[in-house]
């Protein structure tokens, strides 16, 4: 019996579904849907070609993983939005359906093609373009499955003012270790700096030190103070931190905190805490309630370190904790998630030419105003002026010095200073009942709770409100005048004053700044801390792993920044609910058979995901780290890196489909 | 010798020419020579800022472009000869800006060779010269002598454009004065303008503008003030109420002369109101 | 020529001459703070770029404020989002004077004034105030 010839093996057609979404009338209002489904229904290989007005819907899912069943497909192109929009959507209608998520791919119809032209004819050819080449790519998925990873359920916090501070304990509260991280030698960050907080004019150590006090307490907390992480490496669930524990000279163990040393230093330094109204101690601790209630010793103005003569703080210390030999250590954690919450600083009023900040003493900002009012302050409370010590009766506060600028590169409004500018005029007037209060003004904005009756309070005590943004502050005689102006009169307005406080911008912490280049992580065109997405991700990052909080995302309150402290721990908490960590697999690969080491992967990759091992000579692709970008493999000279489901057969037939 | 090519300007060359004369004559102790150019006419007096009026820059292009046919840099001892000249040759220089600058350079007849660097005097002496150069000639330091420096409005302003120091703070005067031997004291209204030429219709707005420069210096503990600009120093020196000998305003290069031992007769002293030669004899500086 | 034109044919023609864009101003008041003449002028600058924003361009034309801008610059140097008020008035001057009408009239200068103050004043005084 003469045999059949073998069939030769034939490569199994793909069964492509195709569906088109009208997203209302975004698309549909200019792509002509019926054309484009005529057009793509006679595709090769396209066995269905559906649309519905909102594919995302219930419905619309249910339609699409109908599809997949009765017609059989083993792959699905969605002729949609964005996919950074609806991709995990789609994808998961498909897993639902019994279709390999990576075996759906998203043809986006609508911002690179309805949103960029008026016109119906091009966009439809365009809209077919698209999902053709689309197509071309989907033909050539292979099935993937994600990656998973395991979680180390350990945070670091960097920076404990108010915003690391409740975010380590939202953290620590639910259980899991947390390592704080703070470069001062105390925490509590600009709060502990504050007298009274608005609205409320709540004693801003007094809602703050329980805080502080519960966390140097805390089981779950590890507080580094005075320490700065040094470097990041690893991958989100797996990080290792560097920290460096700056030197102390001080053993924290021995130390009892009776600050006999305090008294006896001659060292000077310019006083930061105090902003400079009076110079503190080289042997220093920022606040009395300060915690850790230890001392540290600022080796630059130290007379012993730095000349070897005084020794006094060693001499007088009951404990022997003082030890100049010290140095800087390191040391390494590891952890799981990472909550930046670095804060703010005032911008430099010094560099605002017209408005005489260091030339005119009784000139101050709006944090060394803080500091005059504040009971631990250096006038114990007492509003006095710096130049001779007077009780000023006539303070002028200017508002928005450096905001809304766009000549100086500060555009943005700094949020706080209007309503820090009614409290410290409501409190001045408290203090010096005779006191006169001139608050010169762009806008009042007051947009939380109890904020706008908080401004009437301070209008209805007679402070004065004058609209029309300062020129001008200098000295005549022992008065400071203002060249200001009243908007809603139309005049020019000169005023005389014994003391002006400067509301100054309020700008992301330096440091802050320094660490977010460190670590990659992005920030915006003023140093502050970019968020995944403004509206609906406002506490994390684009980099797996990182949160945000506080003021080093954006000027905000307290209120706001406790809020948004809490959301990020939340998150951090529902990465820890996991078991292990998913991670997309359309990572890049190496095929050892033909790469050399050469090393151009290594050095183009932005997320140090791939190495070449030195021993074998060949690159080593960490899947977890690898945000899937392709860099690596255009840069590869030899083809060896390809990326999983966009390998370069894949590219090169997307592009012949023109 | 260094020489430079020299804008005198109108009201250098007549009303306060002694002025200028000192000027030179500083010059030459310092150790560069004012060459001043062979024709010249009026720069315009202020810059004209209004987008489409070419006619107006027609005056301070002809001067340019005769300039640039000398050297490659321009020196002027008036703020708003140096105010106006700069601005326009920045306007000639403008990126998008080429067709009317065409249109300019070739409407005037004198053959424009190339950009000129327009400099103030003081700039002069703070670059080119320095100021430790300058302190080795001076043989009578000004003892101390307390001075505001009155740069006025147009010396620093638009900043874009003359890049002279810190528009709000300058200090390159008060570095000048300090070479010299003099205390440069604190001055709120170092670039705050005197009111200009409103002294010709508002008299009025110009000395009260002018008073409060002088009240400003008095406050700070100044003796004296120097200007770099001749209409400042006529607005602040004789718009001023009270005539009573104190504060005299100096034009910076006659505390200059006084410095590097120029004669009591060089230093253009009949051009200040009331006794400067009497202040400066009290100071022990002549 | 000034009363001819629609408020918005004027509005278009200072911000031609002056190089400037009236909304780009938020009425935050710093130029007049800082005009060493505010006191005498009117309408001070930032009112006057306010009836230029309302549409009201021939009263800022018509009125004192103008003339008294001494073009020092500090309004534009000091606002916050770069807007020249001295070249506005400049502007303004300029398409008073366009249409002949002259501010200051070189016949009234005297003798004692012509002698003593710098000829520089004068040539810059007329060429901003006088056809």
């Amino acid at each position: 019996m003469m045999q059949e010839p073998a069939e030769p093996l034939k490569k199994k057609q793909p069964r492509v579904g195709v569906f088109v979404c009208h997203c209302g009338i975004n698309i549909a209002g200019v792509v002509k849907i019926p054309e484009l489904l005529e057009r793509v229904g006679i595709m090769p290989d396209v066995v269905v070609a559906k649309d519905y007005k909102y594919c995302c819907s219930d419905p619309g899912q249910q339609m699409i993983r109908d599809s997949i069943n009765s017609d059989k497909l083993d792959r699905v192109v969605v002729a949609c939005c964005s996919p950074t929009l609806h991709e995990t959507t789609f994808r998961n209608a498909c897993a639902e359906a019994g279709l390999n998520s990576y075996q759906c791919e998203i043809a986006n119809i609508r911002e690179q093609c309805a949103w960029v032209t008026e016109d119906k004819d091009k966009a439809t050819d365009k809209a077919t373009e698209i999902v053709r080449t689309t197509k071309a790519k989907v033909e050539n998925d292979l099935p993937l499955d994600a990656i998973t990873v395991p979680i180390n359920k350990r945070a670091l916090v960097v920076g404990a003012g108010i915003a690391g501070i409740q975010a380590a304990l939202d953290i620590a509260n639910a259980g899991y270790e947390v390592v704080l991280v703070e470069k001062e030698p105390s925490i509590g960050g600009h709060m502990a700096q504050l007298s009274e907080t608005f609205p409320t004019l709540d004693c801003s150590q007094c809602i703050l030190t329980p805080r502080t006090v519960e966390t140097g307490r805390h089981p779950k907390i590890k507080l580094m103070t005075y320490s700065e992480v040094d470097a990041v490496s690893g991958y989100v669930g797996n990080f290792k931190v560097k920290i460096r524990q700056k030197a102390r000279y001080v053993d924290f163990k021995t130390c009892t905190g009776c600050g006999v040393c305090l008294e006896k230093c001659p060292g000077r330094t310019e006083g930061r805490f105090e902003r400079g109204l009076t110079k503190g101690k080289a042997i220093y601790r920022l606040l009395p309630q300060a915690v850790p209630n230890k001392p540290v010793i600022d080796a630059k103005s130290c007379i012993y370190l730095t000349k070897g003569k005084c020794g006094n703080c060693a001499k007088v210390c009951p404990t022997g904790a003082i030890h100049y030999d010290d140095t800087d250590k390191f040391v390494e954690e590891e952890v799981g998630a990472i909550v930046l919450a670095t804060g703010y600083e005032l911008f430099d009023a010094a560099r605002l030419g017209s408005y005489g900040f260091g030339l005119v003493p009784d000139v101050v900002d709006g944090l060394a105003f803080e500091r005059l009012l504040s009971a631990s302050g250096p006038t114990s409370g007492e509003v006095k002026r710096p130049s001779d010590g007077k009780t000023p009766k006539k303070i002028v506060f200017v508002q928005c010095a450096g905001s809304r600028d766009s000549t100086n590169g500060m555009p943005y409004c700094s949020k706080i200073c209007c309503m820090y500018t009614a409290k410290q005029a409501i409190l001045y007037r408290h203090r010096v009942h005779d006191g006169q209060a001139t608050i010169c003004y762009i806008d009042v904005r007051t947009p939380g709770k109890g904020f706008e009756e908080f401004y009437k309070r301070a209008t209805d005590d007679g402070i004065q409100y004058l609209r029309g943004k300062v020129s001008k502050i200098f000295r005549q005689g022992d008065k400071v005048m203002v060249w200001a102006s009243d908007t809603l009169a139309g005049r020019k307005v000169e005023l005389e004053a014994d003391m002006v406080v400067l509301a100054t911008a309020v700008v992301a912490n330096p440091d802050g700044v320094a660490l977010a280049r460190k670590l990659k992580t992005q920030i915006d065109a003023h140093g502050f801390m970019t968020e995944a997405h403004p509206k609906l991700r406002p506490v994390e990052t684009l980099t797996a792993g990182f949160f945000l909080a506080g003021c080093g995302q954006g000027p905000k309150d307290i209120p706001e920044t406790v809020a948004q402290a809490s959301a990020a721990a939340a998150k951090v908490l529902a990465m820890f609910g996991n078991t292990r960590l998913t991670h997309s697999p359309t990572t890049a690969q190496v095929d050892e058979e033909i790469c050399v080491g050469c090393g151009y992967c290594e050095r183009t990759c932005a997320y140090d995901a791939v190495k070449v091992d030195a021993a074998r000579k060949k690159a080593v692709v960490n899947a977890a780290l690898c945000e899937g970008c392709g860099a690596c493999a255009v840069a590869c000279p030899s083809g060896a890196m390809t990326h999983k489901n966009a390998t370069k057969k894949a590219i090169f037939e997307m592009a012949d489909t023109f | 010798m260094r020489r430079y090519t020299y804008y005198p300007g109108c009201t250098l060359y007549t009303k306060a020419r002694s002025l200028d004369l000192c000027a030179r004559k500083a010059a030459e102790k310092v150790g560069f020579e004012l060459a001043e150019m062979p024709t010249w006419n009026c720069c315009g007096a202020i810059y004209n800022a209004t987008s489409d009026d070419l006619a107006a820059q027609v005056g301070p292009v002809r001067n340019l472009a005769k300039a640039s046919q000398l050297g490659d840099k321009l020196v002027t001892l008036c703020a708003a000869c140096h105010n106006v000249l700069k601005r326009v040759q920045n306007r000639l220089d403008q990126p998008g800006n080429e067709v009317e600058s065409e249109r300019l350079k070739t409407f005037v007849d004198e053959r424009y060779e190339r950009s000129v660097r327009v400099m103030h005097y003081l700039e002069v002496l703070k670059q080119d010269i320095g100021f430790e150069a300058i302190k080795s000639k001076v043989v009578k330091p000004l003892a101390k002598l307390k001075v505001a420096s009155y740069y006025g409005c147009l010396m620093v302003r638009p900043k874009e454009v003359l890049e002279f120091d810190d528009a709000e703070n300058p200090q390159v005067m008060d570095d000048l004065m300090r070479a010299l031997g003099a205390e440069p004291t604190r001055f709120d209204f170092k670039a705050e303008c005197c009111g200009g030429y409103l002294v010709v219709n508002r008299r009025d707005v110009a000395k009260s503008a002018s008073h409060r420069i002088l009240d400003n210096a008095k406050a700070w503990g100044a003796e004296a003030i120097v200007t770099t600009c001749p209409l400042c120093q006529y607005n602040l020196d004789k718009l001023r109420v009270v005539t009573d000998g104190s504060l005299p305003v100096f034009y910076f290069t006659q505390l200059l002369g006084v410095a590097v031992g120029l004669g009591q007769d060089e230093l253009g002293f009949e051009h200040n109101a009331g006794d400067p030669i009497e202040f400066l004899k009290t100071k022990g500086l002549l | 020529m000034a009363m001819s034109h629609t408020p918005a044919e004027l509005l278009e023609q200072v911000q031609i001459l002056s190089g400037q864009v009236v909304s780009e101003c938020y009425q935050c008041g710093c130029c007049t703070s800082g005009c060493p003449i505010g006191e005498a002028m009117d309408p001070p600058p930032s009112r006057a770029i306010r009836l230029l924003q309302l549409g009201r361009a021939q009263e800022l034309l018509d009125s004192e404020g103008i003339w008294m801008c001494a073009s020092c610059l500090v309004c534009g140097t000091r606002c916050p989002r770069g807007v020249d008020y001295a070249r506005i008035a400049e502007a303004c001057r300029a398409m008073n004077l366009r249409s002949k009408q002259s501010r200051v009239d070189p016949d009234t200068v005297t003798a004692p004034e012509l002698e003593e103050i710098p000829q520089q004043a004068f040539i810059a005084a007329f060429r901003k105030s006088s056809v």
